[in-house]
């Protein structure tokens, strides 16, 4: 069996299912561990609640929006300024964030009129704001107030507000992706068809899970305005509510991350016959084939491949000097869900590392499908992992860099793994083609870190080197390679600004393109 | 020119100073050596403190959670408890104590934490584990009740009131410090050793700035023991020094085993920490040394060279915790500064009583507002509407956007501080901290000046 039972987990026999590791030759059929099943109580798992995948993960990003949350404070000033989702209105999204702030005298007798007061009181704070997405959590569910009845109430005393609700407590499943489900569907259902978009292109897309970390929308947003598409919506990174209303316009919906949002694009498919396109932003070969793939859908491959030779003749020299000195190094890829699968061949294909390790937090069995069957051989497989399970797979694994969230990080850290953040990334974007060289850029920053180095010096036993005031990551990266590589002319180290999309916000210069037939070749 | 003191005018919160009760208690778990809490609740009120708490101290640490799903939401999620003492013990040998933090969702649908804390010490306990010493303590916070500061001060009091035992005088006091970073424990204890006091530190996370080692693997922890929990019975006295963080325990030392208490004040300042000495002085007979005269006249010296040149006039809004707060206003106000805006951001209902604020009621001859109940939109308010005009802001990171937005210059200070370097290694308390704050609001104002070109070539000479 390919099974990987861990040390500290051996006293909990039902977590030998969740860890496996891929053998030779085996197919998925062998090496699939179970996924997205209830949490073992105490096992100090690194998984959040359904309503944080609800509201933190997928609604906040919404830009135009006052998000309120109908419960005690806790849950909003929680996940309140923890994520980089950025937007083009000056990040209303981050700054603000509305609790109804229920106590004790509401749970008694219900909080339905003071969460109306709280809705006005906001709306009246922030008059410009007009629309507004309500989540339910665990202390207001099971009070049982009816936030849908009080929303109705408020939109027909306010004509001009239009309010969402989301009902999707923290209790709601084994792990904040019952909350990424909740919220799509409810959106489809509540919102989705209520607003008429302007159509100002041949091709029109929705833009789905697609959560503008560090600005990644934006990048993505710049080369579909270069192909002429127009992005009706996102879904919901700097995605506009009321453009979110009007999903149904679209011809296409173009999907990168599947495990929060495909609910939504397999509604709007069935409903209104809208198809469903899987795209990837991260890596050269990805996203070269997943804009080839849109171009091809609407029939304009020709401006997808402009696109990808300009980028690529751009920065593939770049890509490549990272991937000479970051080739062989070792990886655990420990993100929350879908980057497991997005990242775990391109980086090692474009990026020259191995993955020794995948984890996934809150993914669910096909989440691992996709990994697993895309990571190299040897390669640990583990659902739902623990603190300790954690710390054991990096002592027998000793990676040379891990990919994860902020406190596991620290963990790392203390056993001298440097950490980029999976989940925010370091100094992003990294979709598009220079967010994959930044990407390149951090890792190699990580690893080649000279005060990383030290690190490993044990001063009361070791030998001290004494003959250095100093060394750089150059120093270190490159004492094994040809000098053919180092002294090459052609490969470059990145050569972007700190702030790489303050520029793409500016840009005006779009082409204008003749409008033609839909589905024309 | 009055200073008024009232609720925040709105039932909403836009833009929170605090969490919830919960993450208190969590904050206070930590400090306690061999121990890891479970939350009982969704698993939300783990991950997120623990991603709050280790953005501020840079540091990971252990809580677990009960993972309460839907099915424990409808039928009731003891069971849950239960599964996670087992796994916890199985899993980690060292630990010992295991408070059991109840959440929102857990107090509404009724779980009795009490009871199945009973049932495992007369059944799994006994028969699984019958040679291990495990303390499990319930511990309710529900979140709907208080803030983290009172989830703090509660269980602070339910540690104490567990493991508090009166046998022999054990000559020490007990110095409780309040929601601290390392810094401040360091300096705490510096300003005890310099006194030759012999303290059982209450909850001492000096630890938390812990280092990366050549072996690897180093686990920062709480440094309070069992031992240290038990023996704070036999104490000459307590000190707490935040009455709303502590306060609750101290109180508890004394009435149920004649420990006298001193609470307060928080030792933000010289005044502070002069009066603190001088309760250390009253508690323990031992003099002040003349090193800490030498200590005192370095910071007066620091000082100095800042106060009535550059921070006296200054107008500064202060959130966060309420004994920082009132510490902190009571030290600008020594240092000339002119508060105008205290926010603290709960409704306990003790704050009108607080004589800390009645004094500055009764004194402050400027405009003033303190409100409770507050929120940082409170403060956004009135810089947005130009009804607050302000050199700068101490408060926590939480309010960063205020500080960025309305071009207000703002010293972080208290929890969390993730926006900047390592505030939790630098200590607001003591002679050292009072030099810390002085001279970061001075370098603050002085970067400000440089940015808008606001007098800055007044620094040439200085």
């Amino acid at each position: 069996m390919p099974y990987h039972e861990f040390e500290c987990s051996k006293c909990i026999p039902e977590r030998k299912k969740h860890a496996v590791v891929k053998g030779p030759g085996e197919t998925l059929a062998d090496a699939l561990p179970a996924g997205y099943l209830n949490t073992i109580p105490g096992s100090i798992s690194e998984r959040g609640c359904a309503y944080c995948g609800a509201k933190h993960v997928i609604g906040t990003p919404m830009k135009d929006v006052i998000h309120l949350s109908h419960g005690p404070v806790g849950c909003t000033y929680d996940t309140w300024q923890t994520k980089r989702y950025i937007s083009d209105n000056d990040n209303f999204q981050l700054k603000h964030t509305f609790a109804s702030d229920m106590k004790e005298k509401h749970v008694v007798f219900g909080a339905e009129k003071m969460l109306k007061q709280n809705i006005i009181e906001a709306f009246k704070a922030f008059p410009n704001m007009k629309r507004m997405s309500i989540y339910q959590t665990c202390a207001s569910a099971l009070i049982g107030d009816d936030i849908h009845a009080v929303a109705a109430e408020v939109m027909e005393e306010m004509p001009d507000v239009d309010i969402f609700v989301c009902n999707s407590p923290g209790f709601r499943g084994p792990s904040q992706s019952g909350g990424h489900h909740t919220i799509c569907i409810a959106w489809f259902k509540e919102k989705v068809g209520t607003v008429e978009p302007k159509i100002t292109s041949d091709y029109v897309i929705n833009y789905v899970g697609e959560y503008n970390i560090q600005g990644d929308q934006h990048v993505m947003d710049d080369f579909f305005k270069r192909m002429g598409v127009q992005v009706l919506s996102t879904f919901t990174g700097n995605g506009s509510y009321d453009e979110l209303r009007s999903m149904h316009r679209a011809h296409l919906n173009v999907l990168e991350c599947a495990r929060s949002s495909e609910y939504l694009c397999n509604e709007l498919r069935v409903k209104y016959g809208i198809p469903r396109l899987d795209i990837d932003g991260f890596g050269f070969e990805p996203l070269s084939l997943s804009l080839r793939k849109v171009g091809l859908f609407f029939g304009i491959e020709d401006r997808a491949q402009k696109i990808i030779d300009e980028e690529t003749a751009r920065w593939k020299p770049e890509l490549d000097w990272y991937k000479a000195r970051l080739t062989g190094k070792k990886v655990c890829l420990w993100p929350g869900g879908s980057k497991l699968w997005h990242w775990a061949h391109v980086i090692h294909e474009e990026f020259g590392v191995e993955v020794v390790s995948v984890y996934t937090k809150f993914g669910h069995q096909g989440d691992m499908e996709k990994g697993i069957s895309r990571v190299e051989e040897g390669a640990l497989a583990i659902d739902d992992p623990n603190e300790l399970e954690g710390m054991e797979a990096l002592e027998t694994l000793k990676p040379d860099i891990i990919f994860t969230g902020k406190r596991p990080g620290e963990v790392a850290k203390k056993v001298r793994v440097p950490y980029l953040n999976a989940h925010a990334y370091h100094n992003g974007p990294w979709k598009g083609f220079e967010g994959w060289v930044r990407f390149a850029r951090d890792i190699y920053n990580g690893i080649f870190s000279p005060m990383h180095k030290l690190a490993f010096l044990d001063i009361s036993k070791d030998e001290i080197p004494t003959d250095k005031g100093f060394e750089t990551a150059r120093m270190i990266s490159d004492v094994n390679l040809s000098e053919e590589i180092r002294s090459s002319t052609t490969l470059r180290e990145y050569t972007g600004k700190f702030d790489c999309v303050g520029e793409i916000l500016k840009k005006t210069d779009y082409p204008n393109f003749e409008p033609e037939p839909v589905g024309a070749l | 020119m009055s200073c008024e003191l009232h609720e925040k005018p709105r039932v909403g919160t836009i833009d929170p100073i605090f969490t919830c009760q919960p993450c208190g208690a969590q904050f206070a778990s930590i400090g306690i050596k061999d121990c890891i809490g479970i939350v009982h609740g969704g698993q939300g009120c783990v991950m997120f403190v623990r991603l709050l708490i280790s953005q501020h101290l840079k540091e990971s640490f252990e809580i677990a959670s009960s993972s309460v799903h839907e099915d424990g939401a409808v039928f009731g999620a003891v069971k849950r408890v239960e599964e996670a003492v087992d796994v916890l013990l199985m899993r980690y040998p060292a630990i010992k104590v295991i408070p059991i933090i109840s959440t929102c969702s857990t107090e509404v649908i009724g779980d009795d934490i009490d009871g199945v804390v009973t049932k495992l010490n007369a059944g799994l306990l006994k028969e699984k584990y019958p040679n291990r010493e495990v303390h499990l303590i319930p511990i309710h916070t529900p979140s709907f009740v208080g803030s983290m500061i009172t989830g703090y001060d509660l269980a602070v009091k339910d540690f104490v009131e567990y493991f508090a035992k009166k046998s022999e005088p054990n000559n020490k006091i007990n110095l409780i410090t309040g929601w601290v970073n390392p810094g401040d424990v360091t300096a705490l204890k510096h300003l005890l050793a310099e006194m030759q006091i012999d303290a059982t530190v209450l909850f001492e996370i000096e630890n938390f700035d812990s280092p990366l080692m050549p072996y690897g693997n180093f686990v920062s922890h709480g440094d309070t023991t069992i031992a240290d929990l038990v023996d704070t019975a036999n104490a000459t006295g307590t000190i707490a020094l935040n009455r709303y963080e502590g306060g609750k325990a101290a109180q508890y030392l004394e009435n149920e085993f004649d420990v006298p208490c001193i609470i307060g004040p928080t030792p933000i300042g010289i005044r502070n920490t002069d009066t603190f000495l001088a309760n250390l002085k009253k508690m323990t007979g031992k003099p002040i040394p003349e090193s800490l005269v030498h200590e005192r006249g370095i910071a007066l010296d620091a000082i100095a060279d800042v106060a009535h040149m550059f921070l006296a006039d200054k107008k500064v809004a202060i959130y966060g915790n309420p004994d920082l707060v009132i510490g902190l206003a009571q030290f600008c106000l020594d240092l000339g500064m002119k508060p105008k805006l205290l926010l603290l951001g709960d409704d306990n209902a003790s704050y009108p009583n607080d004589p800390r604020l009645k004094e500055l009621q009764d004194n402050v001859a400027d405009d003033m507002e303190i409100i409770t109940n507050a929120d940082l939109w409170e403060l956004d308010k009135r810089l947005k509407e130009g009804t607050l005009e302000l050199d700068l802001i101490l408060g926590h990171s939480k309010g960063r956007f205020v500080s960025i937005d309305n071009n207000v210059p703002m010293v972080r200070v208290g929890f969390p501080t993730y926006d900047r370097a390592g505030l939790y290694r630098h200590p607001v308390v003591g002679y050292a901290g009072a030099i810390w704050l002085a001279e970061q609001m001075a370098n603050t104002l002085f970067a400000d000046m440089e940015y808008k070109h606001v007098r800055e070539w007044s620094l040439n000479v200085w």
